[in-house]
């Protein structure tokens, strides 16, 4: 077995013995690769290893999940617009990382846009296209520009009422590297994947030896089958397989939780710099307005995904989450701002399907830079 | 609503105000005498008082002799996510770790996000002038040395569940507890959980009949062992799963069984006659000492039963407890309550008085005898607290006002001489009756 067989996300190039544990938590399915451990720190410590990495992410699902109402961020969220509140050190820690992204990423990345999600449904899992109103009512209580940190007394206080913290994609990855820390600390090495969207790695041979791929994501039902240039859209083909090498990977895609109406599709990724979502469309040959103030950036370009690679799982994933709102332009330039990150993106424009990239380690393929490989263009 | 049908339909609690706190009704007499934690209800506040507007206050605003610096003895998991619960609390400060593996103190120090003064010897903290409070998360088998160390220096001791790991630990740490007169709260953490508090308001006034069963289950599915470093020694392994080795450990009925034990108790105001326990190493043979699943039941002196069963094979059930009464039944987890009613019908034991909520209310009916697989009502609403963080905030409440805490020692002394006599009734595999126990020749063994 390979761990392609297991995870489309993954692939071994050396073909190391490993054991698969997995487990549902934060709304996805966790899969931990441990090394085959040798005979003496055989079943028991294996056990107990994959326990105390599922019991680390259900720690930090705990106390960082807004579904869970016992969470701290469910109480800050009920709590911080009355005063000040004090939090513990590892949740202001996060939410001042939090927020020292928000501003390196010129507030693509926030945290802050509870309200925001919940105005376009996908809170409750009904998305659709809220009234102007309800967007400029959901506005006005969003982003972290309303919430106040004081690291001295360690409180958070929202300076206006029905602010809501909504942690997302950097929870998870938050996990994976507590997770990650528990398997340092049993000197086991090992893969964790969240829901094929955050992967990092400890220990040889998985930081180094083992190939993560990145592959072009799925776009839409083919329209037939039994052609294959129509079936090949569908397939999520590899672009490119790199080592993690100590850091972290995550994507963002659009594939995920998008949603269609009046003829449009909508991504679930908020962007409160400019209001809405940011509404991407699939339709072709059209010219969407992906973000009006992204003066740089083509209007006809569709965003598909962004992966990321970077020191932390949490920073990939709130990059991943950036970039893909700002784009490759604008993206490059925040990059920047992040010690040993790099980033991937691919998207769709009038041409077809590319890509484009800065600092990515490794060899891609599959599709022409900045333009579309005929055998992928989606006529 | 009909008044009836309000009552019927249990009463709406919020997890901030604390008014479940200031319903509880019985006297404080009862409770020197039971040594129970719910009868003191009254007297005392709750955690969710403190965490609610309490919480919203701005630390500038406390005054410098009300802040609390605690010193941690053991800074295991468990410690480490108390602590962070502590450090929720405005106004606390953790000043103090000891542990006798180093590692510990680092993964401490993370907590607390700076270099808080590492111990190896608790002695040595307890002669710290920036410590003004203990908490105590060794392994069941220190609690004892640990708790009495912490009261006789004067400080008031936050003592983790379960109080003490055999009978004579037990009566050591209440009678250092009433002869120092500082305060100890025990770590049972659910007689603070809003949600807890409500259901026992709410059977107190009848609201499900005449309580005659609780059926506990606390089920896992896993080994219960931590990973161990490589090449660590057969000791580091014995400190570390603690939890598997009869010379620090209670086994199940200490580690999941002590709050539903210990809930028990406090309905039924009163600790078991009498036990009857079995349990076996059948399947995680790896060298455990303690058992991997336990069984027992507890007979109550107003002819109740508590059924209790901890298993490490299985999680189908979960951690959750059901109170059954004559009239309804309340389920509770480790994040809320569920009140389901029983249907009445001619000659049933349904009490007149719910007989008629029953005609007013459409509940969920049973079909014969099969079992009921629908929805009950959740009107407890106590999820939106932390029930670790309620208890911790009742714990500097007390320190702060001087007031006794809800788990104090009796609580304590009630909950985990109970868990001792299951232990014991397991090991004789005979009913042992709570008289025979306490007369016991041998009460400094399990």
């Amino acid at each position: 077995m390979t761990l392609n067989e297991i995870s489309p996300h993954l692939v071994s190039l050396q073909a190391a013995p490993f054991r698969v544990h997995r487990h549902r938590a934060m709304g996805t399915e966790f899969c931990l690769y441990l090394e085959a451990l040798d005979q003496e720190h055989a079943e028991a410590n294996e056990r107990a290893c994959f326990q105390a990495v599922f019991e680390e992410i259900d720690r930090v699902e705990a106390a960082f999940s807004r579904f869970r109402a016992s969470s701290e961020i469910s109480r800050l969220n009920r709590q911080a617009a009355l005063g000040p509140v004090v939090t513990d050190p590892e949740v202001f820690r996060i939410l001042a990382e939090t927020q020292s992204i928000w501003l390196k990423t010129g507030g693509a990345f926030d945290i802050a846009l509870g309200r925001l999600s919940r105005a376009w449904g996908f809170a409750e899992r009904a998305p659709h296209v809220p009234e102007p109103e309800a967007i400029a009512e959901a506005l006005s209580a969003s982003g972290m520009a309303l919430v106040a940190l004081d690291a001295e007394w360690r409180t958070v206080q929202f300076l206006q009422p029905g602010v809501e913290l909504d942690l997302g994609a950097f929870a998870k990855g938050y996990a994976v590297d507590c997770a990650l820390e528990q398997l340092r600390a049993a000197g086991v090495a090992g893969v964790i994947d969240a829901g094929h969207s955050s992967i990092a790695a400890v220990g040889e041979p998985f930081e180094s030896q083992w190939l993560i791929e990145v592959r072009l994501p799925p776009l839409e039902e083919p329209q037939d089958w039994s052609d294959p240039l129509s079936a090949d859209c569908a397939a999520d083909r590899v672009l490119s397989a790199v080592p993690l090498h100590g850091r972290a990977m995550a994507s963002s895609g659009i594939m995920e939780q998008k949603f269609e109406q009046g003829g449009q599709t909508f991504s679930h990724l908020l962007d409160a710099r400019i209001a809405p979502s940011i509404a991407p469309r699939l339709d072709r040959g059209i010219a969407p307005s992906v973000n009006p103030r992204k003066p740089g950036s083509d209007p006809a370009r569709l965003m598909l995904q962004t992966t990321v690679l970077a020191p932390t799982s949490a920073t990939a994933d709130a990059l991943s989450t950036a970039l893909f709102i700002l784009g490759p332009e604008e993206g490059s330039a925040v990059l920047s701002n992040f010690e040993n990150a790099c980033a991937l993106w691919v998207y769709q424009d009038a041409a077809g399907i590319g890509w484009q990239h800065r600092n990515w380690p490794g060899e891609i393929s599959g599709l022409n830079e900045g333009n579309c490989s005929s055998a992928f263009h989606p006529q | 609503m009909d008044s009836l049908e309000k009552r019927a339909n249990l009463a709406n609690t919020s997890a901030e105000d604390g008014s479940a706190a200031a319903q509880g009704t019985a006297s404080l007499d009862r409770r020197e005498f039971l040594g129970l934690a719910a009868a003191g209800l009254a007297a005392a506040g709750l955690g969710a008082v403190a965490l609610g507007l309490e919480a919203c206050k701005s630390p500038q605003s406390i005054a410098a002799s009300d802040w609390v610096n605690v010193g941690v003895i053991g800074v295991g998991s468990r410690a480490q996510h108390m602590m962070q619960m502590l450090l929720r609390v405005p106004g606390v400060r953790i000043t103090g770790l000891c542990d006798i593996y180093p590692p510990r103190l680092d993964e401490g120090r993370k907590v607390t996000g700076q270099q808080t003064t590492g111990y190896a010897d608790y002695r040595k903290m307890l002669e710290a002038k920036d410590v003004d409070a203990v908490m105590v998360s060794t392994p069941l088998g220190l609690h004892a040395e640990h708790v009495i160390a912490s009261l006789e220096s004067g400080r008031p001791v936050y003592g983790e569940k379960s109080m003490g790991r055999t009978l004579d630990d037990c009566n050591r740490i209440r009678e250092a507890a009433r002869r120092t007169g500082k305060m100890l709260q025990v770590g049972l953490q659910y007689t603070y959980a809003p949600w807890y508090v409500e259901a026992l308001n709410q059977i107190r006034k009848g609201n499900i009949g005449q309580v005659t069963q609780v059926n506990s289950y606390w089920h896992r599915n896993n080994n219960w062992r931590r990973p161990v470093p490589k090449g660590a020694s057969a000791d580091l392994e014995h400190l570390l799963n603690w939890r598997l080795y009869k010379q620090w450990s209670g086994g199940l009925f200490a580690e999941l069984g002590s709050h539903q034990i210990n809930f028990a108790n406090t309905i039924f105001g009163a600790m078991p006659e009498s036990v009857m326990a079995s349990g076996g190493i059948d399947f995680w043979k790896d060298g455990r000492e303690i058992e991997d699943n336990v069984h027992a039941i507890l007979r109550y002196p107003g002819g109740q039963t508590l059924q209790g069963s901890f298993i490490t094979t299985n999680r189908l059930e979960g951690a959750q407890e059901r109170i059954y009464g004559t009239g309804g039944s309340i389920e509770l987890t480790h994040t809320d309550a569920t009140y389901y009613a029983e249907p009445w019908y001619p000659g049933s034991a349904i009490p007149p008085e719910i007989q008629i909520q029953h005609k007013l209310v459409t509940g969920p009916t049973y079909s014969a005898e099969q079992p009921y697989h629908g929805k009950g009502k959740m009107p407890i609403q106590g999820s939106a607290s932390d029930a670790d963080l309620a208890s911790v905030g009742a714990f500097v409440d007390c320190i702060r006002n001087h007031k006794r805490p809800l788990a104090d020692e009796n609580a304590g002394w009630s909950q985990s001489v109970t868990v001792a006599l299951c232990n014991r009734a397991m090991k004789l595999g005979s009913k042992l009756t709570l008289q025979e126990f306490l007369a016991s020749e041998n009460p400094a063994e399990v």
